[in-house]
């Protein structure tokens, strides 16, 4: 927006003039593309050079303009500039500083937009010249982290992150950035710490710092060492940590809160649902009013720090006061103007005050719950491709929470207990539930409940399959937790069970739709697996004797799906072809339930005919369980309690580059936007000096 | 033969000990004065204004408490010159007494006062410091006491060498210096008392520290200058020590007119130890009491340490004893105080002159009270942010995210004044903290993990161990991989193809502990399901199936639901129900077990009750009159059981309590249980006939007479089951004592029986023939016939406190007089047994008893 404006106000001044009016700092530009060194005739050029104002389109412009050639040509003086900039960031005049910082962005931009198919190794001669990039690379990320560090003004600060991410998003695909290299070698990791862990510099840079720090990481992670994984893997300090959770936190609920509104002037009064069916007339998908763009960039910090630091694991049953009301920031920061969620950094004031805020009806709730709630919106709709990527991510972060043993034991913490206001779908056969009469439970049930919800409504000709066998990995994940440690955990489990066959009923009746594109059979066999946990381990961390007896029912009372099932496995497994040996698997694990329901219904069936009623009230099926016990055998599984950790390589490694690229693209549309409004900035210095 | 002479008679001691308080004193003592001339060579007495005879007010004025104190600090005290006053205390006191038998009082005083000055010494700090108090009382007294004092000392010589006597006798304790100290109108006996508190053991003097310092803010000039030296001296010793005076010395000053209180003496010496003046002086630390190397200046430029910290192991030092000065500075609410800017921060507590407080922080050591008031502060904080939200759930949240915040900033020099020894607080296991039941105010309980020390003030501070401490240990595996220089990285790249893969061996490791840690949890209940998976393992390799009986399974989920030991069920009403009952040993089990700092063998876990908004200084009171009668008990060798838990008041309206371990309230069992006492006894303790149950029931016998006695010598009201624990023993605590004395809930003349003792008590002591009623009823009579003996040591203790309070158990005139009636002297033994009789009889009819717990249930649920 701000780029259109700038570009009328030119139009308009050329326009008025008729002659085209070249501004001074732009007839310099012109000097340096031309191919003498402009020193030459000039010797103070350079010093005049940053005092002017940046025009970054034109120096950019002019860049992607030249051809190979004269490339070649200008390569000196192009290396010449960028030695200035760098040379200029340790002015003392500010001004200077901002407008080297500004060049250098151009810089990058400029270099790199011109040659999209250029090696990098041809981008660096281009900028540095090969004999003194490491030399140049050095100075630069010593004069920007000593910049980042130091007590210097603010807006300098954002601007060099800025900076930072203009340079680490150049290209589409960050493993291809070969100037990255040198920001290996000489680490502003250090920098980026600092500014998570200070108060104040949290509220205003922590975003972009925490978006810096999680696309560094994801600079050839696969390939080589990056140092900034390993020192990420780490850190311990838990004001820093918890600096990087408050940012994260404070991104989320943001998100949340938007989502709320939008949710909520949607459904406001008998006027505007009469507006929105009008609307909805015209517009093909009223829902789509209520996609707020998630924000990847933020997960994937998240999902590396629970990935790769076990320290922040803490972090996440960290309380915090719940931010959901909106806290209307008062004066927005100077540096960044409004641009749509997921990009813009959340007004930070809540984080400065370091205090819990006296409200009573702020609910305590933290990085996890707002997370849960996170996770429950963007989960509900994952038809298009981002929302889709969040979900997976979602369920990635949350399977190596689950993993987690720490993270397990406050999960199950008995005396953490909170209200979790996950998100449903309105769907047609059920109410919205009261947000108000869900209970406080440990935290774990709120997951188990997201899982559900997923189980639920996903059910669709589109079906999400790696997203089905992740949420049903991280159920038995916990269940692995719950029967390791005896936590008995009093959870309503029967809607687990029945969400659960509900499932297994669906991959039945879209058999061959979905047998085209997935392994349906290693989805069936993990809930056949689960459904063997329950009755085999059982006795380790049900509630109840009765939860026992309640599993027992809803297997027979859903015979018929589990009698399916096995008819299609034996019949699948007794054909020669490729599902042949998975629905064998099958078979095997069903023999358990198969034993539970050819006992259990003879009897339930003749207690039927001997009382003389033809329809069984549910006491009465519990009281044939009950008392049929002891002549019913069953055989011990292998391996149910085990599963696989989590690994990102190999497997996940293609999913994470893809998610880094569609992020770099969406910071850079972002990234230039903010760095070309530096108007208040340059402002703010001109008045000082 | 002058052995016998001097010993006193146990009668002679009696009437001596009585003495102060029938009045005869006055004119007995009125002339004594000995001890209270230590002339030092420094300033003979005869340089001090002759004129002043009679009047001390004369000379007085000028003694200004706050140029005092400043006084003391540019004082140099020189051992030698204080010890040489000593001599001169006791040449004197030979001189006066002018008989020959004086030379074996010499001795006996030496012994008696040297057994303590000679100890002091050794624990270096004190010897010094204690002659200084000497000098400064000189300078205070001279002026007026001594000169008087001379010159009435020879009518009553007689008189004044019983006293003395006594007051050298070995039978001389702190209960009747204290009795004398409040009683003798005499400033020279008044100032010799002062001198002698340095001869007594700390631990006695403390338990009168209430007392003294009430004294101190609310009797004449002589009384309080007789004690100031004393407590001066001993603010220097120790930090928890000035700031019980000073939390002392606030409550007990609240009472006062807002304008008198301003200028009180009470107020000016709590500024005066607040604003830790009374530190040691500056040498002698130096000299004596080596410090731990002092923590960095807290102003250290921070980008160094982070750019260096986590990158070798040794920086990590350096960045805990950074944190270690933040904290000490900036504990508590006051989060936003960073390690650039303590000074701007701190300026806000006016009662720190800025002066002192800037030279500390130069001297880079931080200011010594400092982070135990922070402390103290931010727990009280949370308490009064709980307070205004609406339900339990929402307060124990609240509670546990806060607790939370706290433990950023542990471990630090801070420690929970209720305990017995020495430690510092390292971690707050907040989720096991819970929000007490009270209507309006928010009392909550917390455990605190502390780490036992020598001493608290002098030792280190533990280093932090982050929450996940077998996350830490990967770390730190970690650590040379990243600390390999930037060349060195460069060329290492891509030898490690993959960083991931190290991910997958960790993970491993974790699995092999979980499965290391499970017997070790569970080995008391049953192990079928690890021989499970023990069977499972060999059976993937055997191939043969192995067949379980669904039945079994069945059988053990109940079962093992059966034998776990008996729990209440969680009410989000009353969530402290639960906590309370989990057997503490259990509890610290549990809680070690989950704690990174469980493994370290100094490792203890405390709790503590914190209270918001209530006044706590009846509590303490009735603490300490119940800490007299168990030690009278004890002495007499009565088996009366109480329990008094400790009261730390803060200020008048809030403290902390050391909650009683192992024990939930009455009306928690009945409600949570559905049982009688009785069988609530049954179920928890075994049968009738078994040992358990046997002891169990003595146990309550005795409880419940000694309460019995403290609830009528006290006149406890208010005694619902709510107020009445029940301990795993078997023992009743009775807690909350807001109504003693002379005061009761709302007036509406309930409870008007003596004690509280239901049929269900009855019950429980096998009921009104058993013996072990009947056993009630001796033990009670022994227990008054002991109390009876020693009444004066706990009348003294409520009667020192009426001094200047507005307590409502001091309302009216009578208090005292009625307290005294109740232990009737007059009565034979016969006549005593007959009331004993009486009461319990009265008690057990009483109907409004029963009422009261119906008044309590319909308003408060209270069963």
């Amino acid at each position: 927006m701000a780029q259109v404006e700038k570009k009328a106000g030119l139009l308009r001044r050329t326009s008025s003039s008729k002659k085209p009016l070249k501004e001074k700092v732009v007839l310099m530009y012109d000097e340096i593309f031309a191919k003498d060194d402009p020193a030459k005739s000039n010797p103070r050029f350079w010093d005049e050079l940053f005092l002017m104002k940046v025009n970054l389109e034109y120096l950019e412009g002019k860049l992607e303009s030249l051809d190979g050639d004269e490339v070649i040509k200008m390569k000196d003086n192009i290396n010449s500039l960028f030695h200035h900039c760098v040379q200029a960031l340790s002015e003392e005049h500010q001004i200077k500083v901002v407008n080297a910082l500004q060049t250098l962005c151009a810089l990058f931009r400029g270099v790199h937009q011109k040659n999209k198919s250029a090696s990098g190794f041809d981008i660096i001669n281009m900028l540095m010249g090969f004999d003194k990039a490491e030399l140049r690379m050095k100075d630069l990320m010593e004069s920007l982290d000593s910049l980042l560090c130091g007590d210097g003004s603010e807006s300098l600060k954002s601007l060099c992150l800025k900076l930072l991410l203009c340079l680490v998003t150049v290209t589409d695909n960050i493993s291809q950035n070969t100037i990255l290299e040198y920001v290996m070698i000489n680490s502003i990791f250090e920098a980026i710490l600092q500014i998570l862990s200070d108060v104040s510099s949290r509220g205003q840079h922590g975003y972009d710092a925490v978006v810096l720090l999680a696309l560094l990481v994801n600079y050839r992670k696969y390939e080589s060492v990056n140092p900034y994984i390993v020192k990420l893997s780490i850190v311990d300090d838990e004001s820093t940590l918890d600096g990087m959770g408050m940012v994260v936190h404070k991104a989320l609920t943001e998100y949340n809160r938007q989502y709320k509104e939008k949710e909520e002037e949607n459904q406001g009064g008998f006027f505007s649902t009469l507006t929105s069916m009008v609307g909805s007339m015209f517009i093909a998908d009223a829902e789509e009013k209520l996609s707020v763009q998630t924000n990847e960039a933020i997960l994937l910090a998240l999902y590396e720090a629970v990935h790769l630091n076990r320290n922040f694991i803490t972090v996440l049953a960290q309380s915090h006061p719940e931010i959901d009301v909106a806290v209307t920031p008062t004066t927005p920061v100077p540096t960044t103007p409004t641009t749509p969620l997921g990009t813009t950094p959340p007004s930070m004031d809540m984080m400065n005050s370091p205090e819990l805020p006296l409200d009573p009806n702020l609910q305590t709730s933290n990085l996890l719950i707002t997370f849960l709630k996170y996770s429950s919106i963007v989960m509900q709709d994952t038809k298009d491709e981002h929302r889709l990527n969040s979900a997976r991510l979602c369920l990635i972060i949350l399977t190596c929470i689950a993993e987690d043993q720490y993270a397990d034991a406050f999960l199950h913490d008995d005396n953490m207990n909170f209200r979790v206001n996950l998100h449903r779908m309105p769907m047609r056969h059920r109410k919205k539930a009261a947000d108000k009469n869900i209970p406080s439970r440990p935290l774990v049930c709120a997951v188990l409940d997201l899982m559900v919800e997923f189980i639920v409504t996903h059910m669709m000709k589109d079906f999400p399959m790696d997203l089905y066998m992740r949420c049903v990995q991280i159920i038995h994940k916990l269940i692995c937790y719950q029967k390791k440690c005896r936590v008995r955990l009093h959870y309503t489990w029967t809607d687990l069970w029945s969400a659960l066959i509900n499932l297994l009923k669906f991959l039945l009746s879209n058999e061959t739709t979905l047998l085209a594109k997935h392994n349906i059979f290693h989805l069936a066999l993990q809930v056949v697996n689960l459904f063997n946990m329950f009755i085999t381990y059982g006795d380790t961390f049900l509630p109840t004797p009765s939860s026992y007896d309640e599993l027992y029912y809803e297997i027979i009372r859903m015979h018929q799906v589990f009698d399916n099932l096995h008819c299609m496995v034996l019949r699948v497994s007794t054909n020669a072809g490729q599902w042949k040996e998975p629905a064998s698997k099958v078979t095997h694990a069903l023999v358990n339930v198969r034993a539970i329901i050819n006992h259990f219904n003879p009897k339930i069936e003749s207690y039927a005919a001997v009382n003389h009623i033809s329809q069984l009230s549910e006491d009465q099926v519990l009281e044939v369980v009950r008392s049929n016990y002891d002549t019913l055998t069953l055989k011990l599984q292998d391996g149910l309690d085990q599963f696989e950790r989590y690994s990102e390589q190999p497997k996940e490694a293609a999913f994470f580059k893809e998610l880094v690229r569609s992020i770099s693209l969406n910071v850079r549309k972002n990234v230039s936007l903010n760095t070309l409004s530096q108007d208040i900035l340059l402002k703010e210095f001109s008045s000082i000096s | 033969m002058g052995d016998t002479e001097l010993e006193l008679s146990p009668a002679q001691l009696e009437d001596l000990q009585k003495s102060p308080s029938v009045s005869s004193c006055a004119s007995t003592t009125s002339s004594f004065s000995l001890p209270s001339s230590p002339s030092s060579g420094q300033r003979p007495p005869s340089s001090s204004s002759p004129s002043a005879s009679e009047g001390l007010p004369a000379s007085n004025p000028p003694l200004d408490v706050i140029s005092e104190g400043v006084g003391e600090l540019t004082l140099v005290i020189d051992p030698e010159v204080a010890k040489r006053a000593c001599q001169e205390v006791l040449q004197k006191v030979k001189q006066l007494k002018g008989e020959g038998e004086v030379s074996e009082a010499e001795t006996k005083h030496g012994l008696v006062n040297g057994t303590a000055a000679h100890a002091d010494p050794a624990d270096k700090e004190g010897g010094v410091a204690q002659p200084a108090k000497i000098h400064e009382e000189e300078e205070e007294l001279h002026p007026g006491t001594v000169k008087s004092a001379r010159r009435r000392q020879k009518n009553n010589s007689s008189k004044q060498s019983w006293l003395l006597r006594l007051f050298e006798s070995k039978l001389f304790d702190i209960s009747m210096a204290i009795s004398y100290l409040y009683n003798s109108k005499e400033p020279g006996v008044q100032a010799y008392i002062g001198n002698r508190l340095f001869s007594f053991r700390n631990e006695d003097v403390d338990f009168y520290l209430p007392q003294l310092l009430n004294m101190y803010i609310h009797m004449d000039e002589d009384v309080g200058d007789a004690i100031k030296p004393y407590v001066v001296h001993r603010c220097r010793q120790s930090i928890s020590f000035s700031l019980q005076c000073a939390w002392l010395l606030g409550a007990y000053s609240s009472d006062m007119h807002i304008s008198t209180q301003r200028h009180s003496r009470g107020t000016k010496l709590r500024k005066v130890i607040l604003s830790d003046e009374l530190k040691p002086s500056s040498q002698r630390a130096r000299r004596e009491m080596p410090q731990p190397p002092p923590p960095p200046p807290p102003a250290c430029p921070v980008p160094a340490h982070l750019s260096e910290h986590g990158l070798s192991p040794s920086k990590r030092t350096h960045q805990r004893s950074k944190s270690d000065a933040t904290v000490s500075i900036s504990l508590g609410s006051n989060l936003k105080r960073t390690a650039s800017n303590p000074k701007v921060e701190n300026s806000q507590d006016e009662e720190l002159s800025s002066s002192s407080d800037s030279l500390e922080y130069e001297a880079g050591t931080p200011v010594r009270l400092t982070p135990q008031r922070e402390f103290i502060k931010s727990l009280m904080g949370i308490g009064k942010r709980l307070a205004t939200l609406p339900t339990k759930e929402q307060k124990t949240q609240r509670l546990i995210s806060e607790l939370s915040l706290l433990n950023h900033k542990l471990p630090a020099r801070v420690w929970l004044p209720t305990a017995a020894f020495d430690h510092h607080v390292v971690r707050v296991p907040h989720t096991q903290a819970v929000v007490l039941n009270s209507k309006d105010k928010a009392p909550y309980l917390i455990y605190v993990e502390v780490l036992e020390c020598e001493n608290f003030e002098t030792s280190n501070v533990p280093v932090r161990i982050p929450e996940t401490r077998i996350r830490s240990t990967r770390s730190v595996e970690n650590l040379p991989d990243c600390g390999i220089t930037l060349d060195q990285r460069a060329s290492s790249f891509s030898i490690v193809p993959n960083y991931d893969n190290d991910d997958e061996a960790w993970s491993v490791d974790d699995i092999g502990e979980l499965q290391v840690e499970l017997p070790e949890i569970h080995t008391n209940s049953c192990d079928n399901i690890s021989q499970f998976s023990v069977d499972s393992i060999t059976s993937q390799e055997s191939k043969e199936p192995v067949f379980i009986a669904a039945g079994d399974i069945r059988r053990r989920l109940s079962e093992q639901l059966a034998h776990t030991p008996t729990t209440f069920k969680k009410d989000p009403e009353d969530p402290s129900a639960v906590a309370l009952k989990e057997p503490w040993e259990e509890k610290v089990r549990r809680i070690r077990e989950g704690s990174p700092y469980g493994h370290l063998p100094n490792w203890r876990l405390l709790s503590v009750i914190v209270k918001c908004g209530d006044d706590l200084r009846q509590e303490l009171l009735a603490f300490q009159v119940l800490k007299q009668l168990q030690s009278i008990w004890e002495q007499e060798r009565v088996p009366l059981w109480i329990k008094p838990y400790k009261i730390l008041v803060i200020s008048s309206d809030s403290g902390m309590i050391e909650p009683v371990v192992n024990a939930v309230s009455i009306h928690q069992v009945k409600k949570q249980s559905q049982l009688s006492l009785l069988d609530y006894f049954l179920q928890e303790h075994g049968n009738y006939t078994t040992e358990a149950f046997l002891t169990a029931q003595r146990n309550f016998v005795r409880s419940c007479a000694g309460y019995s006695l403290i609830c009528y010598l006290l006149q406890v009201k208010d005694r619902h089951n709510g107020n009445i624990l029940l301990d795993a023993e078997g023992h009743i605590i009775h807690i909350d004592f807001g109504f003693i004395l002379s005061s009761s809930p709302r007036n509406l003349g309930f409870e008007t029986s003596a004690f509280k003792l239901t049929t269900e008590f009855v019950d429980v002591m096998g009921g009104l023939d058993g013996d072990m009623f009947n056993y009630y009823k001796m033990l009670m009579l022994q227990g008054l016939i002991a109390a009876r003996k020693h009444m004066e040591k706990v009348v003294q203790i409520v009667e020192i406190m009426q001094q200047g309070s507005h307590l409502p158990c001091f309302h009216g005139s009578s208090t005292i007089r009625n307290l005294k009636e109740r232990f009737h002297m007059s009565l034979t033994e016969e006549q005593l047994q007959a009331l004993v009789e009486q009461m319990v009889d009265g008690s057990m009819r009483s109907i409004t008893t029963k009422l009261y717990d119906g008044f309590q249930y319909f308003t408060n649920g209270i069963m």
